[in-house]
């Protein structure tokens, strides 16, 4: 596998759709390019900020903020 | 929300802050010391975000609600294990937000039951990229437009594979069968529109 076909896998990767096959090949390659494979990796994790930013906000009642706020402080404190 | 929308800033994938509010990466940081209230302002400045990308996989508002809540607990507990040299907060939040959510999904076994309400919705509301509309949203809708126009210029067929791979979860050939297309054809719809979707990002904001 070269680079370029690592980077079209691993926008793939990112998003889990790899079939447990190729995820062997990619994982060899991975290791063969090593740091320059880890950037682009990175780099490709930002589809799902992406993703998640293209959707419309929904809103969530104030009763969840509250009771994780509770939960959160009782849990610093113990 | 301290979120603010501009239309002169350059095109950020990440929404722009009012001046003086801390970045994700000291609200992260105050987490990991322990400081609640660094979760409440990542909460009110990323719950709307997290809920809609929860409701487009489960497809339930109570559901989402009960998601939403353990994933941002899980969010104060695992905030040690973040790290900035690996990506910003708030795509870290969305990678374990969408994985908690598939996960949800497949252990109430609840696919059966969301396949019908997707049909519905579908139906109902054409625009499938977009769910779940709130009266009071108005910020980030600049952010959102451009993402947008990027994913929405991608032929129908490659929007379909990206949104089952990615808010359904769906592998290579769950997404052939589903649609009654050949392996092959479901691979290259998937890595040309993702390809084209990452290119038109880069574009947009100089780096992914």
């Amino acid at each position: 596998m070269n680079f370029k076909e690592f980077q079209n896998q691993s926008r793939l990767y990112v998003i889990g759709a790899l079939e447990t096959e190729e995820l062997e090949e990619f994982e060899k390659a991975r290791k063969k390019f090593g740091k320059k494979a880890e950037d682009y990796i990175g780099e490709c994790y930002g589809l799902h900020e992406a993703f998640a930013l293209s959707l419309r906000p929904a809103k969530s009642s104030d009763a969840i903020k509250d009771r994780l706020m509770t939960m959160v402080r009782a849990r610093k404190e113990a | 929300m301290r979120i603010t929308k501009s239309r002169t800033r350059p095109f950020s994938v990440t929404p722009q802050l009012e001046p003086g509010a801390p970045s994700d990466l000291e609200l992260m940081k105050a987490i990991q010391a322990e400081d609640p209230d660094a979760l409440s302002q990542l909460y009110d400045r990323y719950n709307g975000i997290l809920k809609a990308l929860i409701l487009r996989v489960i497809h339930n508002e109570a559901e989402a609600d009960d998601l939403l809540q353990e994933i941002f607990m899980e969010i104060w507990n695992q905030a040690k294990n973040f790290s900035s040299q690996k990506g910003k907060p708030l795509g870290w939040m969305v990678t374990l937000a969408r994985r908690r959510a598939i996960d949800g999904l497949r252990k109430k076994q609840a696919y059966a039951r969301a396949e019908e309400r997707l049909q519905n919705e579908t139906e109902q509301q054409p625009d499938a990229w977009v769910h779940n509309s709130t009266e009071e949203e108005i910020v980030l809708s600049d952010t959102r437009s451009l993402i947008r126009k990027v994913i929405s210029g991608l032929p129908p067929a490659q929007q379909e594979a990206i949104d089952l791979a990615f808010f359904r979860g769906m592998s290579q050939r769950e997404i052939a069968a589903k649609t009654n297309t050949p392996l092959g054809t479901v691979k290259t719809r998937l890595e040309l529109g993702l390809k084209k979707i990452y290119d038109g990002l880069k574009e947009l904001k100089g780096e992914l």
